[in-house]
């Protein structure tokens, strides 16, 4: 991952998030993203594409409850 | 005015033996706030005439039928995210300045239900995020001990508060430390319980992956008695653990002998050095449990920043999912501090954010391996004193490593006590922290540890404070 981003780079992102910043807080915003590209180094291990999924979810009585058979087509 | 300010495990002892009036006592709090609040801006919205009716009907129950439990009586504070029904709840914030909820949050439900007199909405950074901001509707808290220096945040009012002796506890909110922060630098006690023990519904969101609800206090007994009233699940709250709530007080005063406690010296020593008083701090707080017959035991984790780094890019990501809507439309209309926390949302990529949800994964089986064995394990809570409120990094996130977040990170319990006084007579603290779901025991330890020194005789004196006009 790169420790700069090119005014470019950083245009889209901001278009992208819908975010309309004046040219001063994208100067300012430029200067930090050294740290946030740090910070994604770190939390980049090498763990492999097996390793535990972020994101999983259980079904839990709530999921299971009476109005599920309701509300299924 | 009484000078002399009740915990409230001994306002609660004095209320059931009818030796102290839960009116006198509120009013005598509302007179300090009258007193002080001008110059410590820990309260938003004063809710004067409700809580001396409050005050008067537990005073009827209570000499008709005695308290219905400790917090029967009790003066506290809401941090202003706390939604309150028909009570403005601004988060701080232009946006949401008419604001008034239909609802109450479910902290503030249990805390009215327990018979609490609440005093107010306590002062917050916007959103429980960035400050100390000065373009915000309401000024930022000032820190008791030192009216010129930062109380930390984001539950600042809060933490001001209870230092001051204008409420006797009151809900903090910690999302990488904002219940510890400020009961750091303000010389409380503060917990943030384990992730899911207190409800979080109608409390406006940080990042929802990281919010925890918690009480602050001047001890930790006081915070013990808040928790009995706040533990507890709740369908309203999609992340509300269904455990069973056993009595946090039940080990308190049993003493620690033989209780293992590891310290994190890596996090302090070499990860990012603290300042010489919180360093003194840590190393007499050490002293003091060894010799209340705890085992010291050594701990290694990952460093400190990939703490850091994990909690952030979740919190950035999240905080700017939950806001998206404002960020796009009325990004002019938060401060400029937030202003930035939300821009770097668009900095962080959707691999960068579940890299790090990922990577909690592995610090907390990290965490937990290394607990195994150990009742507790203690480091630093913040890197050093309370700074003055002109010196607070803009960019804070990038300043310094959190020592609060890892807990965050982890949703392991973890509460901060007193430990001393350090550059300018100021706080400093330590930082305990359980395994998920044993509260009794810390809260055990941090009891301990307050009886056994004497930072809970002094309080901040106002009088001689720095007082701004």
């Amino acid at each position: 991952m790169p420790t700069d981003i090119a005014d470019e780079a950083l245009d889209f992102l901001l278009a992208r998030a819908g975010l309309d910043l004046t040219a001063a807080q994208k100067a300012e915003l430029k200067t930090v993203y050294p740290g946030i590209a740090a910070m994604a180094q770190r939390v980049r291990q090498p763990r492999g594409r097996m390793a535990e999924l972020a994101h999983v979810y259980n079904f839990g009585p709530a999921d299971l409850g009476a109005d599920l058979g309701e509300d299924a087509p | 005015m009484t000078d002399t300010i009740p915990t409230i495990a001994e306002a609660a002892r004095l209320i059931a033996a009818k030796r102290l009036s839960p009116v006198e006592l509120t009013r005598a709090c509302l007179d300090r706030v009258h007193a002080l609040d001008g110059r410590l801006h820990a309260f938003v919205h004063l809710t004067e005439g409700r809580a001396l009716a409050e005050a008067r009907l537990a005073e009827a129950a209570i000499m008709a039928g005695g308290p219905k439990g400790p917090m029967h009586g009790i003066p506290i504070g809401l941090k202003d995210i706390v939604d309150t029904k028909g009570i403005p709840t601004t988060c701080g914030s232009k946006i949401l300045e008419d604001n008034v909820p239909d609802a109450d949050a479910t902290c503030a439900e249990l805390l009215a239900a327990a018979g609490t007199v609440l005093i107010g909405k306590t002062t917050t950074h916007e959103f429980a995020d960035g400050g100390p901001s000065f373009d915000l509707p309401r000024l930022p808290a000032r820190n008791p001990w030192n009216t010129d220096h930062f109380t930390a945040g984001s539950s600042s009012g809060t933490g001001a508060g209870i230092a001051a002796g204008l409420i006797l506890g009151g809900i903090g909110t910690d999302t990488g430390g904002s219940i510890r922060g400020p009961a750091a630098l303000c010389g409380i006690a503060g917990i943030k319980p384990t992730y899911g023990l207190v409800s979080r519904a109608g409390v406006a969101p940080a990042a929802f992956s990281l919010d925890h609800i918690g009480p602050m206090a001047w001890t930790a007994e006081d915070c013990a008695l808040m928790l009995q009233v706040l533990a507890g699940h709740d369908p309203r709250d999609p992340a509300s653990a269904d455990w069973p709530v056993p009595d946090y007080t039940a080990g308190l005063g049993s003493g620690i002998k033989g209780m293992k406690i590891g310290v994190i010296h890596h996090f302090h020593e070499v990860d990012y050095k603290v300042s010489d008083g919180v360093r003194r701090g840590i190393d007499a707080a050490i002293a003091t449990l060894r010799g209340l017959g705890a085992e010291i035991r050594e701990v290694q984790l990952s460093p400190l920043q990939d703490w850091g780094a994990c909690g952030s890019l979740i919190s950035i990501t999240e905080r700017a999912a939950a806001y998206d809507e404002w960020a796009r439309t009325r990004l002019g209309d938060f401060s400029e501090r937030v202003q930035r926390r939300l821009m770097l949302g668009a900095l962080v990529s959707g691999v960068d954010y579940v890299q790090a949800v990922r990577r909690r994964r592995e610090l907390r089986a990290e965490l937990k391996a290394a607990m195994a064995g150990l009742d507790v394990v203690l480091t630093a809570s913040q890197t050093g004193e309370a700074p003055n409120l002109n010196e607070v990094p803009v960019w804070d996130t990038f300043a310094a490593p959190s020592f609060t977040m890892p807990f965050n990170v982890a949703g392991y319990p973890a509460i901060t006590v007193c430990a001393g006084f350090g550059a300018g007579g100021l706080p400093v603290a330590i930082q305990l922290v359980g395994r998920p779901f044993e509260e009794p025991g810390l809260l055990r330890v941090a009891d301990a540890f307050e009886k056994a020194t004497d930072f809970r005789n002094a309080r901040p004196n106002l009088a001689a404070a720095a007082l701004p006009a």
